[in-house]
This record gives C-alpha cells, structure tokens and sequence, in this order.
C-alpha cells in the first residue's frame, strides 16, 4: 500500500517516537554517527566530515537499574539516566561517543562509559572551562583543536577551511529557521504547541544538519497556513531551565489551561539562538559556543575584573535576554524548572526569581526527578499556579 | 447583609487522599451543610455519596444546584463537576471566606501539607510538601500507634508540659525509634508527645518561612482539630494562630464560594442563562462588589 | 588475625593515639581565624575564598590579604553543633535543600549577618566567626557549587567575585603530549589578570619576591606532608586519618605564617618518624584492620572513629582531595604565575600518566588503587555524602575497582559532611562487625593470588 510521504510536524511527531531510525538507516548506508551530550560539543567539527551529530538525551520512562554500578544515586537524574542508558548499550548503535566537562557529573558521563565494558569505538573528552574571559575562549579553542585532530584520525580526513565554513553556514542556517519558527508563538494563540515545537527540537538533534533544514522549512510552511491552532488562553508562559526533554512536561503545563510560548532550556532557544560569527574559524566557534550560549554552567558577570558586585546589574547584565524575550512573546507569567540535584541550576533560582519579581512577572519553581512518577504532584502546583494568574 | 433568596446553590466537592468533604453554599456566600467521610479506593463512588449525603443534608435536591466545583487530589473523578480548581486556590479561597484577613494559612493533612499566601482573598503564593511523611499527619498516626494511644488523648496529655524533648530524625521510621529509645531512658511521656508535635511543626514551619509568615494565621486540616498541634504551631511560629471551628472543610466550602464566584461570572458574560426570577438580589449584590 | 580478642572496654584509655604535633597545627588554623577577625575590625578586608589548591591563595597571600575559608568553617560549624540554625537560615531563603551542606551553611551564614544582624556576626558564631567579605574567591576544580554559590551571594553583599580557573579532564586527553603548551598558557594568563584584578581592589602593587617565597615555602611544606604520608605506610599504622584532618588545613588552605606551618610539619614528620622505628601504632588498640577513607569525613560525628578504634580498626589513609602531591620541581621556570600554574595543576594532573597505563580513566579511581596497594588496605570505608556530589560520585567506581583488580573490599556508608541526621552510628557499627569477616575472606583471596597482604 502506498502512503504519503511523512513530512513536517507529522515527521517530526515520527522521528520524536523513535529517534534513533534515521541514524540507523543512514548507517546501513555507510554513514558514521556520533552521539554528545549537551551543547558544547560543536556539531559542525562533525558535520564537516560528513559524519551525524547525534544529540543523546535520557529516558524518563526507563527505570535505571545499571547506573549504580558506576554512580550514586543523588546525582542530576537526567545524567544519572544517560549513564544508564550507555551502560546498557542503548547508544550502541552510534560510532561513538563524545563528553565535555559540561558540569560535575557531566564529566563523569564519558569516564563512566570508557571504564565500563561498553565497546565504543570512538571517544573524546572536551575540557570546556568555566569563565568566559578571553582567555578562557583561547584555552577553549585549543581543546577544539585536539577534538578536531582525534575526529579527522577517526574519519580519515582533514576538516579543510572550506568545509569547515560550508558547516557552519548550514548550522547557522538551522538556527536562523528555529528563530524563524519560534516567532510563530509570539501570536495570541501561538500558531503551535510547546508539545509540537519540542517533537521538532528533538528531531533536529537526531538528523544531519540538512535534513533538519529541509523538515524546519516544511514545518514552517504547514504552521504559517494552518486552520486549527491552539486556543487562546490567558496564561502565556516561559519555561525555564535545564534539560526539558519530554513532551509530557509541556503537556501537563498545556493541560494546565496555559500555553507555553517560548522556553530558556537547553532543547530549546539555547541551543539555537546564537550564530557562529564570520571568520568561521575554530575561533570563532569556541566563542559562540563558551560565550554566546547562556547556560548558568558558565561564571558570567557583568563587567569581568569588576571591583564591586552591584546585586540589581549582576542579575540584569546576566538575565536581560530573559526580560526581552517576555517582551517579545508576551508572556505573564514563568515557570522555572529543574531536576533534584543540578548545583548549576539550582544555586541560580532563587536570585532569577528575585529578578523576576522586581519585574513583576509571575514566577514559580518546580523541582521534579526527571521521572513520570514526579509527574502528578508538579500537575497541581502548576494549575495552582495559572489560576493565581487569572 | 445578603438576604437569602431563591432556592439557588453552589457545591465544592474535595476529594482528599484520606478524606472526602462536600459544602454547600447559597447565593449569599453562607454555608448550608458540609459532610465529611474517609474516601477509600473508588473515588468516583465516593463522590457521588458525598454529593448525595451533603444535598440531603442541606434538603436540597441536583437541579437547584447551579454550579459544582471539585478539587483535591481525587478532583478529576468528580464526572458531575462543572469545573476542577486545585485544593490551593480553593483553600486560599475558604479560608479567606472565614478570616477574610488571613494573610497566610497553613493546612496539614493526611499525607501532605501546605504552606499558602494570601492576599485580599486571592493565593498568590504557595509552597507543599508532598514527599516527606515526617510533616504530615502521617506521623503523629505512627507517633500514636507506636504509643498505643488515641490520637486526641496525645493532644490532651503533652498540653500537660512545657518541656517538649526534642526528637531529631528526619524520618518517620527512625522517629518511631528514637521514641521509644526516650521512653526506656523514662523521659515523661507529655514531654515527649509535645516533642512529637513540635517536631511535625518544625517541619512544616521550616516551609513556611520560605515564604515569610505573616500575620494572621489560619491553621487548617484534620490536624488542627488537634490541641497538642496547635500549642506546638503557636509555639514554634511564635504568634497566635486561628483555627476554623471545623478545619477539615476549608477547601471544600472555597470550591463551593468559587462555585458561585465561576457562576455568577457567566452570567454576566452571557454564558450561563438563569432563569429571570433566580436573579436574586444576591446576585445583583455580587455584580455591584465585583465591578 | 581474627582470632585477636576484642580488647576489654573497661579501660580509661584513649582510643585513639593522637600526635602531640597534631595540635600546633590545628592551632594554626584557630589562631588564623582570630587574627583575620582582629584585622577585619582594624578595618583591614578580609577574603572569602574557596579551597583552590593554592592557585588563589598564593597571591592573595603574596598582596598581605587576610583570607578565611567557608568550606572549612563549615566543618568547624558541623564538629561543634552549631550549623543548624545555619542550615534553616539558607532553606528559608530559597535554596534547594539538597545543595552542599557547606554551601547551605555559608548561605545561612551570610544570610543571618545582612538580613538578621544588621551587617554583625552572629552571635552563635563560633570562633568568632568569619569577618563580612571584601572579595569572593571561588574556583572551578573540583565541583560546579564552588563558584555558583558564592555568585548567588550577591543578594547579601556587594563584594566581587572572581572565579578561578583549574582544568579537570579524563585522563586520556588529560595526557596528550601538546597539552601542555597551550593550557600552562591559559593558567599563567587568567592568573595575570588576577593579579591585575587584586591590585586594582586592594590599591597596591604585587610583590613578586613575596610571591617567590611563598612558592618556594609551599614546595617545602608539600615536600614535607609528602614524607609524612609515605611514612604512614608502616605497619602498624603511625598517623590516624582524624589526626590527619585535624592538621591538613595549613598544607590544603595554607592558613596562616606558612613559616610556622613549616616548622609544625617537619616537627610532625619527626615524630611520625619515631612512631615508625619504635613500631607505635595510632591507635590503643592492636591494629587488626587497615582501612582507607574515602572521601569527606563526618566532620559533626569523629568521636566515631574511636569506636572503630576499639575494634582494632585503624584508618592509615584518606581523602585523596585533602592530599597535596609530592611537588614538581617547578625551579626551571622564571615565571612565578607559571610555576604556581604548574604546581596548582599538578593536584589533579599527577596522576594522569599512571591511570592512562593502568587503562583507568577515572583518576580518582586510580589515586585510590595506589592508595589500597602503598598501604595494605584490607578495606576501604567508603561515605558517600547526600548533599557532594562531586566527593561522592566516583565511589562506585571506586568501590568496583578495589573488588576487580585488588580484592579489597568496601563497606559503603551513607552520611553527610554537615547534616548528622543522616549518619546512623548504631547502624554503622553492626555492618563494621560483619564487614571484618568480609575483610578476613578477602585478605585469604589476595593472599591466594600472590599479593602480599
């Protein structure tokens, strides 16, 4: 029987199911695939070869039964997870792994697998520092450079200038569409779910860097002409924090009478919001990627070598991205969220809400374990939440 | 002062974890009846009882009923309800309907708690504790089974005291051992159940404070029913606390005023048609207060 | 060995043999709080800075700053009794309650001095307390809370923060040959602008023949420290692992005149030297047990020990994090901000070679293997801590490793560095009475395979 062709949002819902299948397929044709965590590993080195950046994400629903071997249990539940997934061999079907020094345990992600019984063919560390002074962006770049050398052993080729450039361009381009379709939420209603923007986000990380292209530009298509939207609701809110990974959270916030219109998290404007800048050298990579992406793993201050912290400057010069993008999607109110046990994120909460609250935006907290079963307390004091609202 | 009017009403079902209450308000705000019974495993059943008992209670029968909210941990099994508010919002709301200066409330239950800030009436703020056993009723029923006592009679006897021992686990279990370890070394048993009590509201408090406690207070949940509670609540707070002369019904007759409040709206939005002679003069009174 | 008797409990006597020279250094530590807080109120500015293997405290130092060390007034919160208030103070200001108890416990601190004591220490401070900070110094080795909560500061003072930087890596990149060149680069260059940050706030030049001499003083304190532990490998143990604690803080933190320190630990050295000729061990007891520590110690519950010390339990080594290495020879370098670079890195980086030829990649993991195989471990007591994750995570690595390559078994403890509501002592002692069989078995295992003990 023949069917239509799978294109844009139902694509997307697709591949979100089961992201691996590209992957899969395009290595039974010959291709390689590398999986990394977060977003400091640049996918253009692994673009520019030819290669599958492969983004690896945990598994809410899988109960962990291995990571104990190697970790304890009160660490970040999102990491905890990945650990257990590798150990398991469920990143098997890539050729290899790559890990940064994205946070504590983080780190601890690609020595876990390297000093357990998994086979992985290819693995690389990348020691991404903490500030990002100028020097701290050469350091970076001199890492990038010895993750370039090990990947060209790997492939058996040279990234060259224009490859890299070619690579970047395509990245760019990726990011540029993103921006493109999150401005589809700035409406009232937004022209797509949280739920919808989410499946698309993970798709993006389990394609080459063009097919996520080709399915962004089909997905904008679809949105811009569409009948049914979703329906206007009075709560327009911000998500904030770190790994968001699963549908159900956006779900459960959804459900909650609210629609979500625009995020601050990792599998989100994170990772998209900034270009590489020309040249596009390795260079200029390490400082979008240190500099450029907003994460609270990185020691941000207002004016580097200051000699007197002004509370109200510090937080503004570090969160005023946050301040424009309510602006711009008119949003009343933000939920920040965050996994038990994340320092990065949760030493940062308690002074963003005071920021929030100067700014008389609507805030709540909520701390979940990245498991379904956390689900259902978090459901009420969200709805309590969109009803202090209205 | 409402005149009451028509035969016009409002019910708040709230279906807990442990237990089940249902309110009925009329049109001038006034609570009717209320009824409350442990809600067992079939939620859906227990809220048809409930609905039942409380309409017979007020002598009232389903059509002069205008509007139902449910709330509570069971709110999504209430199939009769018109609306779902959670048991926050609808606390906030009952308690401001019985202190209506009430700027925090903090309601122990069962198997949680919670810590609600209050403005003119509206939650603006709140914190639970869902997780942890050691701040709820929870454990002054394994205090009291571990003592073979009533759970009124622990009330009664530490109000005898004035030097609560201090009990430090952090959990129920290891609790349950540290007090019988205080026993065997004979501490007195009022001292130790005052321990028992401050050691709940030190918990409870300890969240509390995250959200700056201010005055008045209004304590609510089966748990404030209890003396030896509340002598621990005013003593660890260090402020008097107010306490409904029925504790357990709080956020049942807020689903029931925001009923009301939900219905009312409607009306006046055009979307909900009452019939010209149930327009009470309640109703013309709550369109005037609420422009 | 099992066959020992359990000595009688009826004696008066210590359990543990504590070293006279144990004390002056713990002293050293006391005393540095006082004279900073006497500074402080002449109106000298005192630093808060994090531990930070002396790649901070070093200039600090060399621009005569007075600095205290929250991580380790944190201990001395737990050890006395008093954190709790500070705990509740951090808790009800917002922050997560699974955060690092010396973080909460500074967060409280500084929360009751602004917002409770208008700007004063607390008056349940002990020792004083530390003075109201002039400048943060947090560092990035380690763990990530060591410079996010001195950020989150901010809300309470005014002081500026400046986050040092120390590369931790898997050992395999951590050991490629061009390493070298451009990450020495980047230490001696953020250290530059370091420097340049703290003449700009304190108002006056470096002095970099101070700095030389504090260099020089550190390789010799290290150098030191160094003998005392390879000393420890005597049998019977001469130095417990509380003994050790009490008197690291001078090396780790380098508090205080280090000339003073100097003096303490080669006196220490001599006597740890005596113990080993006259095979004195550190406990009362026969020592029937020779356990390694990992990682943080229960700094609210060390009387412990003594019950383990009854057993004839004797703890020969620990926390690898608490343990400078044996220097590097950094005197062919002119540079002094390079050889500081050098010396700092070298705490995490020492190790690297050996556990890359190991096929570890964890160098935790293979700084504790060394450990087990140098001092003749029968057992490793392993503590995880609910609010470290950084001391923490590796020790299921650890304790997989001991079992897989040396037969060494661990007994696993949960616990916290400041939160004693977590440590059930009662629960502990019943498993450490199993676990010696387990230790016995195990030493017949390793006997079995050839290993000497």
């Amino acid at each position: 029987m023949v069917t239509a062709i799978t294109k844009g949002l139902s694509l997307a819902h697709e591949i979100y199911a089961d992201r691996g299948k590209r992957v899969r397929e395009l290595r039974k044709a010959g291709k390689k695939a590398l999986g990394y965590i977060c977003l400091y590993p640049p996918v253009e080195l692994i673009t520019a070869l030819g290669l599958v950046p492969f983004r690896i994400f945990g598994d809410m629903s899988e109960p962990i039964t291995a990571a104990d071997r190697v970790s304890t249990t009160v660490v970040c539940p999102f990491l905890r997870s990945i650990i257990d997934l590798g150990l398991k061999g469920k990143f098997n079907f890539l050729d290899g792994i790559i890990g940064a020094h994205t946070c504590d345990i983080g780190m601890t992600m690609i020595i876990a697998f390297r000093d357990s019984s998994i086979e992985t063919p290819f693995t690389h560390f990348i020691d991404v520092p903490h500030t990002d002074q100028a020097s701290a962006v050469d350091y970076f770049e001199g890492q990038l450079n010895s993750f370039k050398r090990h990947l060209e052993e790997f492939a058996g080729e040279k990234i060259t200038d224009d490859k890299l450039k070619k690579a970047v361009e395509l990245h760019n381009k990726q990011r540029k569409l993103v921006r493109d379709l999150y401005d589809l939420r700035k409406s009232d209603p937004p022209m797509l779910t949280s739920m919808e923007n989410l499946e698309i986000m993970v798709s993006l990380f389990s394609l080459p860097v063009e097919e996520g292209n080709d399915l962004l530009e089909e997905v904008i298509r679809e949105v811009k002409v569409r009948k049914v939207t979703p329906s206007k609701k009075k709560a327009r809110l911000l998500v904030w924090g770190p790994v968001f990974d699963n549908t159900s959270l956006y779900e459960l916030i959804e459900n909650a009478d609210a629609n979500v219109v625009v995020d601050d998290t990792c599998v989100g404007t994170r990772a998209f919001w900034a270009d590489v800048k020309p040249p596009y050298d390795l260079h200029s990579i390490a400082q979008r990627y240190l500099v450029d992406i907003k994460c609270p793993r990185t020691y941000r201050q207002s004016e580097p070598g200051e000699i007197k912290r002004d509370y109200d400057k510090d937080l503004d010069s570090r969160f005023n991205y946050i301040k424009k993008a309510v602006t711009d999607w008119h949003v009343n109110g933000i939920i920040l969220q965050s996994v038990k046990y994340c320092d990065t994120h949760g030493y940062e909460v308690p002074n963003l809400r005071h920021y929030f609250d100067k700014l008389g935006i609507p805030n709540i907290y909520i701390e979940h374990d990245y498991s379904e079963r956390s689900l259902a307390p978090i459901k009420t004091r969200i709805e309590a939440f969109v009803e202090t609202l209205g | 002062m409402l005149k009451e009017v028509s035969r016009l009403f409002f019910a708040g079902i709230d279906i807990g974890s442990t237990m089940s209450k249902a309110v009925i308000v009329d049109a001038a705000g006034v609570m009717r009846a209320y009824v409350v019974g442990p809600t067992g495993a079939e939620h859906r059943r227990r809220a048809n009882k409930v609905m039942e008992d409380v309409m017979q209670k007020a002598g009232i029968i389903l059509d002069e009923v205008a509007y139902i909210i449910s709330t509570g941990y069971g709110r999504v099994n209430v199939p009769f309800a018109d609306k779902q508010v959670t048991e926050l919002t609808c606390h906030a709301r009952g308690v401001s309907a019985l202190f209506p200066d009430v700027k925090t409330a903090i309601d122990i239950g069962g198997q949680d708690a919670k810590v609600l800030k209050i403005k003119n009436g509206k939650l603006i703020d709140f914190l639970t504790n869902e997780k942890c056993a050691a701040g709820t009723g929870r454990f002054l029923e394994v205090a009291a089974e571990t003592l073979g006592l009533d759970l009124n009679e622990m009330g009664r006897i530490s109000l005898q005291t004035n030097t609560p021992v201090k009990i430090n686990s952090l959990c129920t279990i290891f609790a349950q051992q540290e007090i019988i370890s205080r026993l065997s070394e004979g501490q007195p048993l009022p001292d130790i159940l005052a321990g028992v009590y401050i050691a709940v509201t030190t918990r409870v408090v300890k969240l509390a404070r995250q959200l700056k406690v201010e005055p008045p207070v209004v304590f609510t949940g089966g748990v404030a029913k209890n003396v030896g509670m509340v002598k621990a609540m005013e003593t660890v707070l260090g402020m008097p606390v107010l306490v409904p002369e029925e504790p357990l019904i709080t956020g049942a007759l807020g689903a029931a005023i925001l009923a009301r409040d939900q219905a009312f709206r409607l009306v006046q939005d055009g979307r909900l048609e009452m019939k010209k002679k149930e327009l009470s003069e309640a109703y013309i009174d709550f369109v005037e207060k609420d422009r | 060995m099992s066959e020992t008797s359990t000595p009688a409990k009826t004696e008066q006597k210590k359990a543990i043999n504590r070293l006279k020279s144990m004390y002056p250094l713990r002293n050293v530590v006391q005393q540095d709080y006082i004279n900073t807080l006497q500074a402080s109120n002449e109106g000298k500015p005192t630093v808060w800075a994090m531990l930070n293997y002396w790649e901070g405290d070093l200039p600090l130092k060399a621009m005569g700053l007075n600095i205290v060390y929250p991580e380790n007034y944190s201990t001395l919160l737990a050890s006395s009794g008093s954190a709790e208030p500070f705990l509740d103070a951090s808790d009800s200001d917002g922050f997560p309650t699974h955060m690092c108890g010396y973080g909460r416990s500074t967060i409280g601190y500084s929360y009751r001095m602004m917002k409770e004591n208008n700007g004063k220490i607390p008056p349940d401070a002990p020792l004083g307390g530390m003075a109201k900070p002039a400048l943060l110094v947090g560092s990035g080795i380690i763990c990530d809370a060591r410079f996010k909560w001195f950020q989150a500061l901010a809300r309470y003072f005014d002081a500026p923060e400046w986050c040092l930087e120390s590369p931790m890596m898997a050992v395999e990149e951590g050991t490629e040959p061009d390493l070298d060149s451009y990450q020495v680069k980047f230490l001696v260059k953020q250290l530059r602008d370091f420097i340049a940050f703290l003449e700009k706030l304190v108002g006056r030049k470096m002095d970099w023949a101070k700095l030389e001499e504090l260099i020089d003083l550190t390789v010799q304190i290290h150098e030191t420290t160094w003998q005392i532990s390879e000393m420890r490998r005597s049998i019977p143990g001469p130095m417990h692992s509380v003994d050790f604690w009490s008197s690291m803080p001078p090396a780790l933190f380098l508090a205080g005149d280090m000339k003073v320190s100097l003096k303490c630990y080669q006196d220490m050295l001599e006597e740890v030297k005596e113990r080993v000729r006259n095979k004195e061990a550190a406990i009362n007891y026969p020592e029937r047990y020779r356990l390694i520590f990992a990682e943080l110690p229960p700094w609210h519950s060390l009387k412990f020990f003594d019950k383990l010390a009854e057993m004839g339990w004797n703890f020969v080594m620990e926390s690898f994090g608490y343990h400078p290495p044996r220097p590097i020879d950094v005197s062919k370098y002119s540079d002094p901000c390079e050889k500081l670079a050098r010396l700092s890195r070298n705490f995490m980086f020492n190790i690297y070679s050996e556990a890359k030829q190991d096929g570890i990649s964890n160098a935790v993991v293979e700084t504790y293997l060394k450990m087990a195989r140098d001092f003749k471990a029968d057992g490793f007591f392993l503590h995880p801590l609910i609010s470290c994750r950084a001391a923490s995570c590796s020790l299921r690595s650890v304790q997989h490793f001991e079992m897989e390559r040396l037969d060494v078994p661990s007994l696993w403890v949960e616990g916290d560095i400041i939160d004693k509501r977590v440590f059930n002592p009662q629960e502990v002692l019943a498993r450490a009475e199993a676990f010696e069989q387990t230790m016995d078995h195990y030493r017949k295992v390793r006997k079995s395979k050839g290993l000497d003990w």
